[in-house]
């Protein structure tokens, strides 16, 4: 044992364990986002002597939500994804996380696989696989498609099925680390209020909505909100194309390229915000002892 | 926190096998063999011939394995300038650095938001959450210009610095030390423990999982890192291995044929080390999760 210091640790010993994580994030997170807020009322041109800055008030952002009819079409196409992706991705990685909470033979390999997704699901190495055409499944989605679209004339729910199959593999690999977090959560309910829902005769079923789902309710919101993030921010995110696409175009730039990740910005705020609320009063309401 | 005897918490397979177990592996064994299938591929794909690899429709399986895209991969590299062990050094060096400083940085921090009280503390997590949402490509130049003024332009640290506040870091191992009890914290503090004791020996062991997550997030990070290279070195030398690794597959200009074969190599020898780190920390990810020492 450490010999005693204090009794009562002053806040100032908080500021010198936060201090090096704030430091690095003003620097380079903080600072570069404030100044593109900057930068995003301004027409920028990349000069020979350096970057030019012309103010043009709200001119990039009335351009993107009148001109820019790609950037609106984008995002439709991201709402109606994020809508039904983000659903799957909990329901999913919460029945995974339930089954691999079992006593089975092989966990230890099952949990292994079911967290690699984690390791290749950023970057360069999923692009490749998805030009490549791996991330489908060709032969289910034939089948379906035959068989939907001769007795299906519902559009949107076919559209829906198709997106969903098209992109099975990517949503179960944007799962890895919302896997991980519900394990953890579930490995800590306290194995006795199990034993006594089942001395007083509660069924499997029973005890997953009234004291699984319960104990684990803070973290499907942590969950939602993180793969809301992960999903909105991932590399190869069309609209994310997009801005990448817009910041080297000659009459657009970089400006413009700023005003529209505000934009995307402050709209996955909104949608946070509102997932957030929602999911809260809900807990409130059903789980209010 | 000395393991006692009774103590199986870090067993994570049953011994014994049960029927009952089956309906379980109807749902695993499935979905399991789905989720590895790309893994295989990528190791498959940098193996086959040229024939194979634009064969369509496309096949899973190599029937002619060979080595011919790992020889034209090294013997591209032999034509540059600089030799390829100094762009491994480079990529090794910062990704050790790196992964070290972010999760050191991430824990602490996250041990004095979750567990400590101060002024605004409330604002920064807020302010970190807010952060993630940001689109990270827009912050492309204005990061340049900061980086720029401060004179890292050209020096080895420019693919340090930036990386080492990672908000996603942050965010998980907050969560996860919410989750410790504050009992378990005031014991400590009423046996003697001052803050660096109840961090180094409390607070890291109970949050391993996350740790190893950001361990293998950051790594992720600094090791497919091409954009630094890219935007912020000038000097060949100073450049990572995963920059070195792009470029070599579209140097072949015009020869897109010998260039695929290449790329599949080279994605192969980028993906390798991806999966020995996860290899390496995904017991600590499995086993230590949620013994937080209060019933």
């Amino acid at each position: 044992m450490a010999k005693v210091l204090k009794k009562r640790p002053k806040p100032s010993i908080a500021y010198l364990f936060i201090a090096p994580w704030i430091i690095g994030f003003i620097a380079f997170t903080a600072f570069p986002l404030l100044y593109s807020l900057y930068l995003s009322f301004h027409k920028v041109s990349l000069t020979t002597e350096g970057i030019k800055t012309n103010y043009v008030s709200f001119e990039n952002f009335q351009y993107a939500f009148t001109v820019d009819g790609v950037f609106m079409n984008y995002l439709i196409v991201f709402f109606r994804e994020l809508l039904i992706s983000v659903p799957i991705i909990i329901v999913f990685s919460l029945i995974i996380a339930l089954l691999l909470n079992q006593k089975i033979r092989l966990r230890g390999l099952f949990r292994t696989i079911f967290f690699l997704p984690v390791i290749i699901a950023s970057g360069p190495v999923l692009k490749e696989l998805q030009d490549m055409g791996v991330t489908t499944i060709p032969s289910i989605e034939e089948v379906f498609i035959y068989s939907l679209a001769s007795d299906n004339a519902d559009q949107f729910i076919f559209g829906i099925l198709l997106y969903v199959l098209d992109n099975i593999i990517m949503i179960l690999w944007y799962s890895g680390v919302q896997i991980l977090i519900f394990l953890a959560v579930l490995q800590k309910i306290d194995r006795q209020i199990y034993e006594a829902a089942m001395i007083d005769g509660a069924s499997t079923w029973e005890i997953f909505w009234k004291v699984t789902l319960p104990s684990i309710f803070p973290m499907i919101v942590v969950n939602t909100i993180y793969t809301i993030v992960a999903y909105s921010i991932f590399s190869l995110n069309p609209i994310i194309e997009h801005i990448k696409v817009q910041m080297f175009e000659l009459d657009t730039g970089f400006g413009y390229a700023s005003a529209l990740s505000w934009v995307y910005f402050v709209i996955i705020g909104l949608i946070l915000i509102l997932v957030f609320v929602i999911m809260n009063s809900q807990s409130k309401k059903r789980y209010a002892s | 926190m000395a393991k006692t005897s009774h103590f199986h918490g870090t067993k994570i397979n049953p011994t014994k096998f049960h029927w009952s177990q089956m309906k379980f592996y109807l749902f695993l064994i499935p979905l399991a063999i789905f989720m590895a299938l790309p893994i295989v591929y990528i190791f498959f794909h940098a193996f086959k011939p040229i024939d194979e690899l634009f064969a369509f429709p496309p096949r899973f399986f190599v029937e002619k394995p060979t080595m011919q895209n790992f020889s034209d991969l090294f013997s591209a590299s032999s034509e540059t300038g600089v030799p390829m062990a100094r762009y491994f050094f480079n990529s090794i060096i910062t990704t050790v650095v790196v992964m070290l400083f972010t999760v050191l940085i991430s824990t602490m921090a996250g041990y004095a938001l979750s567990k400590k009280k101060f002024r605004s503390k409330k604002y920064i997590f807020e302010i970190n959450t807010v952060a993630l949402m940001f689109v990270p490509a827009a912050v492309g130049i204005p990061r340049y210009l900061l980086i720029e003024n401060v004179g890292l332009i050209d020096s080895f640290f420019v693919h340090i610095f930036p990386l080492l506040a990672m908000p996603i870091g942050l965010f998980l191992v907050k969560q996860f030390i919410d989750q410790i009890p504050d009992e378990l914290l005031e014991a400590a503090r009423l046996d003697g423990a001052n803050d660096y004791f109840i961090f180094m020996k409390i607070i890291v062991p109970l949050v391993k999982p996350a740790i190893a997550t950001i361990a293998i997030l950051s790594f992720q990070l600094v090791w497919n890192n091409i954009e630094t290279s890219t935007l912020y070195v000038n000097d060949e030398g100073l450049k990572t291995f995963a920059f070195y690794m792009s470029t070599l597959a579209s140097q072949v200009e015009g020869n897109t044929v010998a260039g695929q074969g290449m790329a599949a190599a080279a994605s192969l020898i980028m993906f390798l080390p991806n999966l020995i780190i996860f290899i390496f920390l995904q017991r600590q990810v499995m086993n230590t999760m949620a013994h937080s020492g209060i019933k």
